[in-house]
């Protein structure tokens, strides 16, 4: 059998562009435009009656409702200055590690828990992944989040579910001031906030005191390095930049590492061993002590070990940018460089 | 000697066969997306859930007060909506939306690269993905409107990387053999310079986490229906293409004596893929397994009929995501599991009976 | 549609370079409608190379190509698909797909981009399995088949392509000896019942000879030889383009011709128009005497036989390494009648013959002969004698035979330019041979 003239498929003529491209192109730009207008109009909403505008510590406009009862905290950093301001009523809500992997306990110390009296049930899953319906069953009317939570999970709680999110997050130390004054806007309580600031101002003021007068004494400040963790290859630090690293010059120290190139470098033994730091000064809590850092290179060659200068300190006391920091961890530190001193 | 026309009805018998499959596999679906919400780390009734379902779905006319005789939380039964409709079921509807979009891709890759291992990201896509978000948390782009830019950026991030690939594939150099290697090479070199972002900015450090671990909770409806309307277009767009596929698998040069041009639709069919897989993974993140395994599961059921297997692998697709999501909230209450190492727990072993099962893998072909 | 002309393919000078290799130089070809051409030569000889850049999967570096009327590189992959089938050496396919499923992807160039196969279609397939023999196999996996009926699946395939034209590239190279015929033999009737014009490389020259209408053979990339199989097929051509010694005979079924090969020779360059140019001229020698002029013929584009030479005279080797057509005889033997008769058709075919200064005795002594018995009719240049070399060995009948040759009308030449010279003169021009 001997098909009669076949029909020719539908080529295309040369030289068009071909249907898919097209098709992708307007989806793109029909993409794009969305976002755009999106991101346009967002910028123009002024806030409803009821709320008062904020700007947070990453210079977001965030639409606070009047004095909120219901705060979510995400960051033992914050849960800290809400509790030296008498907020803690107003927290229904903290970060907490998955529930089958460590909860609470991931993020708060038992010190902490008992301090700041916290459940379980008020825990919010933000690790290894940001959990929203536990979020939202807590009905929040205002969110406190600091670095551990996740960019994308911040914008997605304040723009897909209408949650004020405010983003704590200071730069330095003393930026630490700033946000109590922040809260205390947020919660409306002035006078706790102006109360905390002016304490925490006068330890600073008194740290600044010590080291001018050390300093017109021509006295050396004392080398040190701070490790929160250390393995085979050297000891973790903090670099430049860090809190660790502002704690030490405000206790009127030397920090090995403020000349290193990363933020939280890893400076191996031999390094150590030649900057041979005078204190040396390791974190404890969650379960961490000397035993574990006595496995670095060179841990036991270091004067600071043999001359009984290793001492331990709470690592919260220099990870976390909060009011203990300034309050218990400065004056600690600065007593640990220099004995004889009273910050 | 059988009378000739008992061959062809018997040959289309089998071939009738198959789109009953495609329809099983979607009623399933179906239900999956139905019953679904009713799986949360939030413990909400599943009556109490259902209510909440068919009152949103019709508009407050059924169920006036759904949430009657539940626990609600202080924002009343307005947040217990809120959990199901808008956290529970936008996550759904996208696990749906981007499983679909892996499956397809997984399959259109496998096709082109004649390689039963290949999966969406095998062109270096994640890696450009990765490295947009990194790009907008390292540098704090556009605070405030980080909803929107972070998927915009992982797309562009994710597109670009495709578009270096199909350049290349355009070329006179554009063999199957270069565009894997020229995939590899972009892979190696956009993960150093994550890595050397990644340095200076820790935060980005776990925004990055966040990504490569995958998650499906991040949209609101609106974000949802950008994926769902980018997926539908190149998803649908690539179904057409399963007879092209077909003829692909016999050798590039046999394709172009029957007429296929084979390096136009090589390049149309990448371009597909890498859109329906940025647009999914700018939402989500990476997430694993999916597009590797879900074709191979059609070709299980339905053979290696790419005319089948592309739809069918979006079906299977949606519905693997979506039950690796449902698994895991069954088998941890409470705790939400990035969805990326779910799929990657269950794909894996699963994909390993899928191989014993077959004697290798040698050839993608049923027996 | 195809395009307006009697040709299905022409090919003007057409030059195809992988780097520094030249793998077809300037070929031209016309191969018209309907023809069953098979395409011959040596490995690297240029077929593949040649279909390649007839189905577009490469262009030539120079020269143009038409597929019925229309330049190859105007046409897009669908055209094209339309106008040439492709039934490749080998496939291999990685899906068990059903025989007929197979078997319709050959319809792809004809249905439109979202077109599902109709009915008619389907029957088309089926019609094409059941010509190759295949309809009961049509849900067959094509994996579950033997290669032989993979070939012929494959086959049918490209018949449901309905292209006017089908290339073949060593279909049968895989195949045992009944296949090969079935497969050959359906082609040729498929081809006839159809119209179809077939091009089908092919190493086996005696299938070629068999099944196709005309043969064209390349070598190093330029065709060297082009006609039906009883004109083409020669023993001079295996030698010359093959290096292998065979013998030509004739199928007594078909008529057609056979070789049977021997051993092999070093192949000779390819003269361009060595089969199709001078000649030939016989050479009379042996003992190494004809070898300088066999050399010295050939190259200068003649074509040259030889004879009768004993076996492991050295002449014999350079003759047959020249592919010269030789007139054989046992060792120490005396010329036989056989090798006489065989002789003589040579002689009778030469358009000149050259007698080298060889040895004469009694077992070659019927070569002078016969050549007088061809003076008059051809010339005849008697390559003179160094002196003070004994050379008759008859006891002076050799010596009458050559004084009789000069009486007779032999020009006398001295060595390899004398008789080149004299070739070349037309003064030597002779009478027209009785028989080419």
């Amino acid at each position: 059998m001997h098909l009669s003239t076949p029909t020719p498929a539908p080529d295309l003529p040369r030289g068009t562009v071909p249907l898919t491209w097209v098709v992708v192109g307007v989806i793109v730009a029909a993409g794009v435009l969305v976002v755009g207008a999106a991101v346009y109009f967002e910028g123009r909403t002024s806030c409803p009656s009821g709320s008062d505008t904020v700007t947070d510590d990453l210079g977001r406009q965030v639409c606070v409702p009047a004095n909120p009862q219901r705060a979510v905290v995400l960051g033992p950093s914050i849960m800290d200055s809400m509790f030296r301001l008498g907020l803690r009523d107003r927290v229904v809500g903290v970060d907490c590690y998955a529930a089958d992997l460590g909860g609470l306990s991931s993020d708060y110390s038992s010190d902490q828990v008992a301090l700041w009296n916290l459940s379980s049930s008020m825990c919010v899953q933000t690790g290894p992944t940001f959990d929203v319906e536990q979020l939202l069953a807590l009905s929040p009317q205002v969110v406190l989040a600091a670095t551990i939570v996740s960019v994308a999970a911040v914008e997605e709680i304040s723009q897909t579910y209408h949650i004020p999110v405010v983003m704590l997050q200071p730069a330095t130390l003393e930026g630490i001031i700033a946000d109590e004054e922040l809260l205390g806007e947020v919660f409306d309580v002035p006078s706790a906030a102006a109360a905390l600031v002016t304490t925490l101002e006068a330890t600073f003021g008194r740290a600044a005191e010590f080291q001018s007068g050390l300093l017109a004494n021509g006295t050396a400040l004392p080398t040190v390095l701070i490790t929160y963790s250390t393995d085979s290859n050297g000891y973790w630090t903090f670099g430049p930049g860090t809190f660790g690293n502002s704690l030490i010059s405000l206790a009127s120290g030397m920090s090995i590492s403020a000349n290193a190139s990363t933020f939280y470098p890893e400076l191996s033994g031999e390094q150590v061993l030649a900057a041979n730091p005078e204190y040396l000064v390791y974190g404890t809590g969650f379960g961490l002590n000397e035993s574990s850092y006595s496995g670095a290179p060179f841990w036991s060659q270091l004067s600071a070990t043999q001359d009984g200068r290793a001492v331990g300190m709470d690592s919260n006391y220099f990870t976390e940018p909060d009011p203990t920091m300034v309050l218990i961890g400065l004056p600690q530190l600065t007593a640990i460089l220099h004995p004889d001193s009273s910050v | 000697m059988r009378a000739p026309t008992d061959v062809p009805r018997r040959v289309a018998e089998s071939a009738a066969r198959h789109p009953w499959t495609l329809g099983l596999l979607l009623v399933i679906l179906a239900v999956g997306v139905f019953f679904s919400p009713l799986l949360g780390t939030v413990s909400i009734a599943p009556a109490t859930v259902l209510r909440i379902l068919f009152h949103q779905v019709s508009g407050g006319a059924l169920f006036a007060d759904p949430c009657a005789g539940a626990s609600v939380p202080a924002s009343g039964c307005a947040g217990l909506i809120e959990i199901v409709w808008d956290a529970r079921l936008s996550e759904i509807m996208l696990a749906v939306v981007v499983g679909a979009a892996l499956g397809i891709s997984g399959g259109t890759l496998q096709g082109v690269f004649r390689n039963p291992l290949a999966d969406p990201f095998l062109l270096g896509i994640s890696s450009g993905g990765t490295l947009g978000t990194a790009v907008v948390v390292v540098f704090r782009i556009g605070v405030g409107e980080q909803n929107l830019l972070l998927p915009l950026f992982a797309f562009v991030g994710a597109i670009g990387t495709g578009a270096v690939i199909l350049v290349a594939a355009r070329s006179r150099f554009g063999s199957v053999e270069t565009l894997l290697l020229t995939g590899v090479a972009l892979s190696s070199f956009l993960s150093a310079v994550l890595s050397l972002l990644l340095l200076y900015s820790p935060a980005g450090s776990l925004q990055v986490d966040f990504w490569l671990l995958g998650n499906l909770g991040a949209l609101d409806w609106t974000q949802d229906g950008i994926a769902f309307g980018v997926v539908l277009v190149a998803g649908t767009l690539l179904a057409t293409y399963g007879r092209e596929l077909n003829l692909l698998q016999l050798g590039p040069d046999v394709a172009q004596s029957l007429g296929v041009d084979t390096r136009k639709v090589r390049v149309r069919l990448l371009l597909l893929a890498s859109v329906a897989t940025a647009a999914a993974v700018a939402f989500t993140g990476i997430i694993g397994f999916v597009g590797l395994v879900s074709p191979h599961v059609v070709r299980r059921i339905a053979g290696n009929d790419y005319r089948l297997v592309l739809p069918g692998a979006a079906v299977v697709g949606a519905g693997f995501l979506l039950a690796a999501r449902d698994l895991s909230l069954a088998a941890f209450p409470g705790t939400l599991l990035p969805i990326g190492i779910f799929t990657s727990f269950a794909g894996a072993p699963f994909f390993a009976y899928l191989l014993f099962r077959r004697r290798g893998l040698s050839t993608m072909g049923t027996t | 549609m195809t395009g307006r002309s009697e040709l299905a393919l022409q090919l003007r000078a057409v030059t195809v370079r992988f780097g520094e290799r030249t793998a077809l130089h300037e070929v031209d070809l016309d191969i018209p409608r309907g023809q069953f051409l098979a395409l011959a030569g040596p490995n690297g000889s240029g077929k593949t190379t040649l279909l390649r850049a007839v189905l577009g999967f490469l262009t030539p570096d120079a020269g143009s190509l038409e597929l019925f009327g229309d330049d190859v590189r105007s046409l897009n992959v669908g055209e094209r698909a339309r106008r040439v089938a492709w039934v490749p050496q080998e496939e291999s396919p990685r899906d068990n797909v059903p025989l007929l499923d197979y078997v319709l992807y050959g319809r792809y160039a004809h249905l439109g981009r979202l077109q599902g196969e109709s009915a008619r279609d389907r029957e088309a397939a089926i019609v094409a399995l059941r010509q190759v023999g295949l309809e009961e196999r049509a849900r067959d996996g094509i994996l579950s088949v033997s290669g032989g009926e993979r070939q012929r699946a494959i086959l049918a395939r490209a018949l449901v392509q309905d292209a006017p034209m089908i290339l073949l590239d060593e279909p049968t190279s895989h195949l045992d000896i009944a296949h090969q015929i079935d497969f050959l033999t359906r082609v040729r009737e498929l081809s006839r019942e159809r119209a179809v014009t077939v091009v089908a490389a092919l190493h086996d020259l005696n299938l070629a000879a068999r099944y196709a209408d005309r043969i064209v053979v390349l070598s190093r990339g330029r065709r060297v030889a082009d006609g039906p199989p009883t004109t083409v097929l020669s023993e001079e051509l295996l030698a010359r383009v093959w290096g292998v010694v065979a013998d030509l005979r004739r199928d007594p079924r078909t008529g057609t011709p056979y070789l049977l090969p021997h051993h092999l020779v070093a192949p000779a360059a390819p003269v361009p128009g060595a089969f199709l140019g001078k000649g030939p001229v016989h050479v009379v020698g042996g003992g190494g005497s004809g070898e300088p002029y066999l050399r010295a013929l050939s190259e200068a584009g003649y074509r040259v036989t030889a004879g009768a030479l004993h076996l492991l005279d050295s002449d014999l080797e350079a003759a047959e390494s020249l592919g010269a057509i030789t007139a054989v005889e046992v060792p120490f033997a005396p010329i036989g009648e056989e090798v006489r008769s065989r002789l003589r058709t040579l002689l009778d075919s030469a358009t000149a013959i050259v007698v080298a200064p060889f040895p004469v005795g009694p077992s070659n002594l019927p070569n002078l002969e016969e050549i007088r018995r061809m003076l008059g009719r051809v010339p005849v240049l008697l390559v003179r004698r160094a002196p003070g070399v004994e050379w008759d060995f008859t006891g002076g009948q050799a010596r009458a035979l050559e004084e009789e040759l000069r009486r007779g009308g032999a020009r006398e030449v001295s060595g390899v330019d004398g008789a080149l010279a004299a070739l070349a003169a037309p003064a030597a021009a002779p009478p027209a041979p009785l028989a080419q």
